[in-house]
């Protein structure tokens, strides 16, 4: 088989379990919580790091921003081999009661973005693999990390639904807010939509940054780097669930 | 008179008051369904009747369990839900039949929906049809760890909400072979009139809900055995998931 289109990946590239976020350079601090690393592709802004992490083989491959690069990714990552793909990212947090940074993981998305809808038609829900959903709070406990489960409002454009917007936010945000969506992002309808449809597993983990409601409530750069860090260990450890689940029992 | 003071009032459809109802309600579509349940408890009293809503309220094993009939459709579920969450209930069971359409899912089994698509209107008065009508995972965990205890075969899936059963139904064969291919090329494995309903007004307010379905019988006949058996299987079920979700809230 050639090499896949945008990420230049080829079977036998990367392990069964991916972590996708959306920062190009996350990428290399998702590799560097692995046991060992090596590049393995690198093209436009899918960079792919393959290494192991408690002897089970693992890879992370940026996405950059959005659900039509999110589905390229997926996409390509599931033609050479992946069957647990894994967003590691960041977002807007939606409830002022949530911890600042919190550590979300998401069970469900708003579909409010186009790339889901093109996958199953519209009010069809978006919904995290089950097994995901539970290896990450079980991971969470065993790691005496803090997580919340919930939904995320996935949608399109940052610049008309984010704090940085010059349309009127609160009021864009203001049904999901009132239904207890718990962050703003922009992938995770993408990815369980795609990963459904190709019948793989797929997940979410999200650090909530600055909170819509509270500009000044905003999270300290370093504390988000304690987030992420956090989010991967536990990312990492329902991997080696996974694993088990598939090859051991 | 405050939207407070209201929540203390008699609920109009539902006809009871606050304290009426445990903190698990299981519903089914069918009021006879309520009296299934009510055999199957170590107590249980009948609380209220109106309409088609009939409510007993019981213990088994020492966790007290209510059970709320909801009618069918989209409608009277939106109703109850709303009803029974300002009641205080905080977990929302739906035991329901519906039109299985996984060939490969036999008469007997259960379905326990992940989500459902959500082709009704009565939620869409609430909110967007992007927002998704999904179930609880520790509902979820609560029906799976019961149907494993009761040693009944279930599946995850997705299934479609919708309004009108007689506009296209199994009973329509050439109609409906068509219209179920489309579905199952979603991989929406059935079909129902009340999961997505009950799912986003539950979710939106911050109750746990979730379902399950018996599989093969779309219509529920009283008079035959074989539904009877299974019916009273897909009773026993709930009653070991609110169990399961008492045990839960206190970990």
């Amino acid at each position: 088989m050639n090499k896949q289109p945008y990420t230049r990946l080829s079977p036998g590239d990367i392990g069964e379990t991916v972590f996708i976020p959306g920062d190009v350079s996350r990428a290399k601090v998702i590799a560097e919580h692995f046991d060992d690393y090596k590049v393995v592709a690198q093209n436009q802004q899918f960079n792919t790091f393959t290494g192991t992490y408690k002897g089970i083989k693992v890879s992370t491959t940026s996405t950059g921003v959005g659900g039509a690069a999110a589905a390229i990714t997926i996409e390509e990552l599931i033609n050479v081999g992946a069957r647990n793909i894994i967003r590691i990212g960041t977002g807007g947090m939606m409830q002022t009661w949530l911890p600042r940074p919190g550590i979300l993981v998401i069970t469900g998305a708003v579909c409010g973005d186009g790339t889901s809808q093109e996958y199953y038609p519209t009010g069809y829900p978006a919904i995290a693999d089950f097994n995901i959903v539970e290896g990450m709070i079980q991971s969470a406990k065993e790691l005496g990390i803090v997580v919340n489960p919930g939904l995320e409002w996935s949608h399109d454009s940052f610049y008309a639904g984010s704090t940085l917007s010059k349309l009127n936010i609160l009021e864009i945000e203001k049904p999901w807010i009132d239904a207890g969506v718990l962050i703003a992002s922009q992938e995770a309808s993408t990815v369980f939509q795609v990963t459904r449809k190709r019948k793989v597993r797929g997940g979410t983990i999200l650090c909530s940054e600055g909170c819509h409601q509270y500009p000044d409530l905003d999270v300290p750069p370093e504390l988000m780097v304690k987030a992420i860090s956090d989010a991967t260990k536990v990312s990492l450890e329902t991997a080696v669930k996974l694993h088990h689940m598939d090859h051991v029992n | 008179m405050s939207h407070n003071e209201a929540q203390h009032e008699r609920q109009h459809h539902v006809d009871m008051v606050k304290g009426d109802v445990a903190a698990t309600v299981l519903v089914p579509s069918d009021p006879e369904r309520v009296e299934v349940f009510a055999g199957l408890m170590d107590k249980a009293d009948k609380i209220a009747r109106k309409r088609e809503y009939l409510t007993y309220t019981g213990e088994k094993d020492g966790v007290a369990i209510s059970c709320t009939s909801s009618g069918i459709g989209p409608s009277p579920t939106a109703i109850g839900t709303e009803e029974l969450i300002r009641l205080g209930a905080q977990n929302l069971i739906r035991l329901g039949t519906c039109v299985t359409l996984d060939p490969s899912i036999k008469p007997g089994e259960m379905i326990i929906p992940l989500g459902a698509m959500r082709d009704e209107r009565a939620t869409q008065e609430f909110i967007s049809v992007d927002y998704p009508a999904i179930a609880n995972f520790m509902v979820v965990r609560a029906l799976i760890d019961a149907c494993e205890k009761l040693k009944i075969t279930y599946h995850l899936g997705i299934i479609r909400t919708h309004d009108a059963f007689y506009a296209v139904s199994p009973f329509d064969q050439q109609a409906f072979k068509a219209t179920a291919q489309k579905w199952m090329d979603l991989d929406v494995i059935a079909m129902d009139n009340e999961t997505a309903t009950l799912l986003v007004i539950s979710s939106m307010q911050g109750v746990h809900a979730g379902a399950v379905l018996l599989a093969g019988f779309p219509v529920p006949d009283n008079d035959d055995a074989e539904f009877l058996k299974h019916e009273k299987n897909l009773v026993m079920v709930g009653i070991e998931a609110a169990k399961n979700l008492a045990k839960m809230s206190l970990e």
